[in-house]
């Protein structure tokens, strides 16, 4: 294993034990319902399973569809504020 | 092995520049890629979420067609508190522009949705169906309430005008059965009603102003129509009271005179605040040392043809019973001649 490898799944390791991916995913979700991703999220999908047909729309459609968009379209407000913490947390943590 | 990188490239400002430096991008990809990391899980969640709501079949509940938009607004009005239904009834009777019926759900700025607009109560005045006024819309079931004579509060304040109708006529009509009115010990009806009626005599009644009156040394005014000068509130001022008066007093009554207001008793000849030698003692100063013994517990009826001119039989069968000589005519006559040797 690279010493970059190492240095990554010691930093992941850490994240999940201190349960800070925990409230990341919280803080995440949360932020996106308040400023109406989900909602346009699915609208999205909507039109997916009209196009697919309701009856026969599987999860790998909806994921090819949707998560490309959904990475766009997360709010640059959004996208700030959890790098920020992210970082803020390895500092803390780093050594 | 993070330790290589110096403690001042961690310094967080709000504004986050991005790491500079070759280490530094290592970093800065790690944090990007933790964050895609977070958000493709975001992602995938909501597409669980939704297919999982589309093969269960609720995924489109949200929407509905435009039958259920119509039928939707089925208003309940019935609610416990019957006013407001009298009140919702007479605001149909005027064809105002708010039905009680099926409403049909609206998407409309300025218009709640089922297309009313806020505040249109303020300015209807309905007309009452029993008095036939105009009344403002807020003060429209209160007023129903009072008019028709229904509901809690009307009621009570019906009854409590009966009951004081009841005790000015009463008391104004026979003397003698009041007597047995103030007995503490025990009157028939009267006792739940007892202290209300105490504070609508203090509060309503002729005599009140009568007897301070008499009190004031004034002799001769009072004298006219009420022989028996009882303050219920405080007692009986026995120098107002001539020896018959008395004597029937003390058959019925404990009669003991209290220090502070100079009052008699009027509670039960075996009421537990005095005692019998108190009792014979103011018999004694009251009506001389040859007064009547106090009365015997088991002392029979006197007369049958005692006559009450007051309808309360209840009031004449218990246990005191008032002496049959007493009239008007006699106390009022006799009272000038005791007020002069008692005082």
């Amino acid at each position: 294993m690279s010493k970059e490898s190492r240095m990554r799944a010691t930093v992941n390791q850490k994240l999940t034990e201190m349960g800070e991916r925990e409230r990341l995913k919280e803080l995440l979700r949360a932020k996106l319902t308040e400023c109406g991703w989900k909602d346009q999220m699915k609208a999205h999908c909507k039109e997916v399973i009209k196009e697919k047909g309701l009856d026969h729309v599987t999860v790998e459609d909806l994921v090819v569809e949707i998560t490309p968009k959904g990475r766009a379209l997360v709010p640059d407000s959004v996208k700030k504020e959890l790098l920020h913490r992210i970082r803020a947390f390895l500092a803390q943590h780093a050594t | 092995m993070l330790s290589r990188f110096p403690i001042q490239i961690f310094q967080m400002k709000m504004e986050d520049m991005p790491l500079s430096g070759p280490d530094n991008t290592r970093l800065e990809a790690l944090v990007h890629d933790i964050y895609s990391e977070l958000v493709d899980d975001a992602c995938l969640g909501l597409c669980f979420e939704v297919h999982r709501a589309v093969k269960q079949g609720y995924f489109f509940l949200d929407e509905t067609d435009q039958e259920s938009m119509k039928e939707f607004g089925w208003c309940h009005v019935f609610s416990f508190f019957w006013p407001i239904c009298i009140f919702l009834w007479c605001v149909s009777l005027q064809h105002m522009p708010f039905s009680i019926t099926l409403l049909e759900i609206v998407d409309q700025p300025g218009v709640d949705i089922f297309g009313q607009v806020y505040n249109q109560w303020k300015n209807k005045e309905c007309e009452c169906p029993n008095c036939k006024r105009l009344i403002a819309a807020s003060r429209f079931a209160p007023h129903l309430e009072k008019c028709l004579g229904m509901g809690r509060n009307s009621s009570r304040i019906a009854n409590r005008r009966l009951a004081s109708n009841n005790n000015m006529s009463k008391s104004e009509s026979d003397q003698e059965d009041n007597d047995d009115l103030n007995d503490n010990d025990w009157s028939y009806g009267a006792e739940k009603k007892a202290k209300k009626r105490k504070s609508d005599k203090s509060q309503n009644s002729p005599r009140r102003s009568k007897s301070i009156k008499h009190k004031n040394g004034d002799l001769g005014s009072g004298v006219s129509t009420e022989p028996y000068k009882y303050n219920y509130n405080t007692g009986i001022s026995y120098e107002t009271l001539g020896p018959d008066e008395v004597r029937s007093l003390l058959t019925t009554q404990c009669g003991v005179i209290s220090e502070h207001t100079k009052k008699m008793c009027t509670r039960s000849p075996r009421c537990p605040q005095h005692s019998d030698e108190q009792r014979r003692a103011v018999r004694v100063f009251l009506l001389g040392p040859s007064a009547p013994s106090l009365p015997d517990p088991d002392a029979v009826v006197e007369s049958e043809s005692f006559d009450i001119p007051d309808g309360q039989t209840l009031m004449s069968r218990l246990q005191w019973e008032d002496s049959p000589d007493i009239s008007p005519t006699d106390s009022a006559s006799s009272k000038a001649i005791v007020s002069v040797s008692v005082s």
